[in-house]
């Protein structure tokens, strides 16, 4: 690669050329995020094609071969909404409850003690392990898989939610205090408030578990989406197939994180600054 | 006024009791500039948040005026040294005024006026749409001055505002703070383990002994006029007589500290 000489005539001070292409910071991420992506590219050829066999790991040009027909024909589209159904109804209300009984928890000393024992014990309960009993409760309909992915998110989200609440600091519940707030204005003003940052963080990981809790979900106990896709294709052996839909995975996991973040920069932007020490 | 009569205070810890102040007596008169000052661990913090209402007594009376002190109030409004925590990061400058205004039921149309006044007192109003976080530790605190002063307290507790300030804009603020007193009328009663800052800034000094069972063993009136130079032979001497009577306190730390 030549790198060109570049002659800046501002001023006149810089005719040097330019360092090079990296020193500018977006054209540096640019430049290695492709390069990443080529390396595993030609990382996952290797692989497939000298240190494997084709038929345990698919060369990547055939992989996508097998995912057009599956993209065009609304197959894929089908699954990943059923499956981001299932995600966001499990998420949504897990979040919610999360919020209102961990906001409840961190304010209310004698509830906290009450159920924090308790709380300790069942969050070790991941929805993976809560599937077999939750086949029996709700069936393998929509049901079972919202109460899955609501059981994963609502111990997280609620456990941040109580430490958001409690690090609220005091000389910020003081301060309001003494201007004239009431308990109920301190509550609602000052410390939900100061809980976003702890609360967002919380959501952001459930949202990742819910990701990772659905499948094996799907694979275990249902007839759609894309952890019924994986099974059906391992079934069948069709290791393309079971490629395109980990593939899937991936790009809509970055995707829903993405958006979960721009959200977060657009919509609670000013929550997000954690307490700034002088 | 403010009246605190033999005040003592017990924590009680599952380490067991803790004696954090021993028969404490002050009067406080309305308008005065009050420095506690002491070591750390000297129970001054504590008899300020006792004045505040934010901690109840374990033996004697707060009153003030003619009411015993039973919880907080906006006519004592404290001031913490961390900015950063005790002001709504959320919030801009403007924002955080009114918060103070929202909360004590100030009629809305009143709300502009009243922001625009203390956010000029305290030099701020060019700043008023920025958020805590882009302001720096004096701006911060000024801001804290203004939403105190924004609900029309009678009283501004000071718990150490200035000490994590650098050098030269904690004399700034000296000369802030003392202009707004001069300005408002306001009875100020100022927590610091700083000598020179007390001397700046009091009209009397309540001089606390480290704790445990700490108490005020000495009020240093100071009637010199403002500002002081701390060169003045008189300002000098004023100050190595505080050192030496806070001298036994600190080496009584220093003591403990090697002990443990």
């Amino acid at each position: 690669m030549t790198i060109p000489e570049t002659r800046t005539t501002d001023a006149g001070l810089s005719l040097r050329p330019a360092r090079s292409w990296l020193a500018s910071p977006a054209l540096r991420t640019i430049s290695l995020t492709i390069a990443s992506v080529v390396i595993a590219f030609l990382a996952w050829q290797f692989c497939s094609s000298v240190l494997f066999n084709p038929f345990l790991i698919p060369p990547p040009l055939e992989v996508f071969r097998t995912a057009i027909p599956m993209l065009v024909s609304g197959e894929i589209l089908a699954d990943v909404s059923i499956s981001m159904t299932r995600v966001l109804v499990g998420f949504v209300t897990g979040s919610l409850a999360g919020i209102v009984i961990g906001v409840l928890l961190g304010r209310i000393r004698l509830l906290h003690d009450l159920l924090d024992p308790i709380i300790e014990l069942m969050r070790y309960l991941s929805p993976t392990a809560m599937i077999p009993i939750a086949v029996i409760w709700f069936g393998i309909g929509e049901m079972s898989k919202y109460f899955l992915i609501f059981w994963g998110t609502f111990f997280i989200v609620l456990i941040n939610t109580t430490a958001g609440v409690w690090r609220t600091p005091i000389a910020r519940q003081r301060a309001a205090e003494c201007l004239g707030a009431n308990q109920l204005q301190i509550f609602v003003m000052v410390v939900v408030p100061s809980a976003i940052p702890y609360i967002v963080t919380g959501m952001r990981v459930a949202m990742a578990s819910s990701f990772m809790s659905i499948i094996p979900a799907e694979i275990l106990a249902a007839d759609s989406g894309i952890g019924y896709l994986l099974q059906k294709s391992s079934m069948l052996l069709q290791t393309n197939r079971i490629f395109v839909a980990l593939l899937t995975i991936c790009v809509l996991g970055f995707i829903v994180d993405r958006i979960f973040r721009f959200f977060v920069d657009k919509v609670l932007a000013r929550y997000m600054s954690l307490v700034s020490q002088t | 006024m403010l009246r605190v009569n033999s005040v003592s205070k017990i924590y009680d810890s599952a380490r067991g009791a803790y004696f954090a102040l021993d028969n404490v007596s002050l009067t406080i008169a309305n308008g005065e500039f009050v420095c506690l000052l002491g070591p750390s661990g000297c129970g001054k913090s504590t008899l300020l948040n006792i004045l505040a209402g934010f901690e109840a007594v374990s033996s004697g009376t707060v009153m003030f005026g003619d009411a015993p002190v039973t919880g907080a109030d906006r006519e004592r409004v404290m001031l913490f040294q961390d900015a950063g925590s005790a002001l709504l990061p959320w919030l801009s400058t403007e924002e955080n005024v009114r918060f103070g205004l929202r909360v004590r039921k100030m009629a809305k149309a009143d709300w502009p006026a009243t922001i625009d006044k203390y956010l000029r007192m305290v030099s701020l109003d060019t700043h008023r749409t920025k958020f805590p976080s882009e302001l720096s530790g004096g701006m911060r605190q000024r801001l804290q001055i203004a939403r105190a002063l924004a609900v029309e307290p009678k009283v501004l507790l000071m718990d150490e505002p200035f000490a994590a300030l650098d050098a030269l804009t904690r004399r700034h603020m000296h000369t802030v703070l003392l202009d707004i007193w001069r300005r408002t009328g306001k009875t100020i009663v100022f927590v610091t383990h700083d000598i020179a800052e007390a001397i700046a800034l009091a009209d009397r000094i309540a001089v606390m002994s480290t704790g445990p069972r700490s108490a005020i063993t000495r009020l240093i009136d100071i009637d010199l006029s403002r500002p002081r130079d701390m060169t003045n032979p008189k300002v000098a001497q004023l100050f190595n007589d505080i050192e030496a009577l806070l001298a036994p306190d600190l080496l009584g730390s220093t003591e403990r500290l090697e002990a443990n």
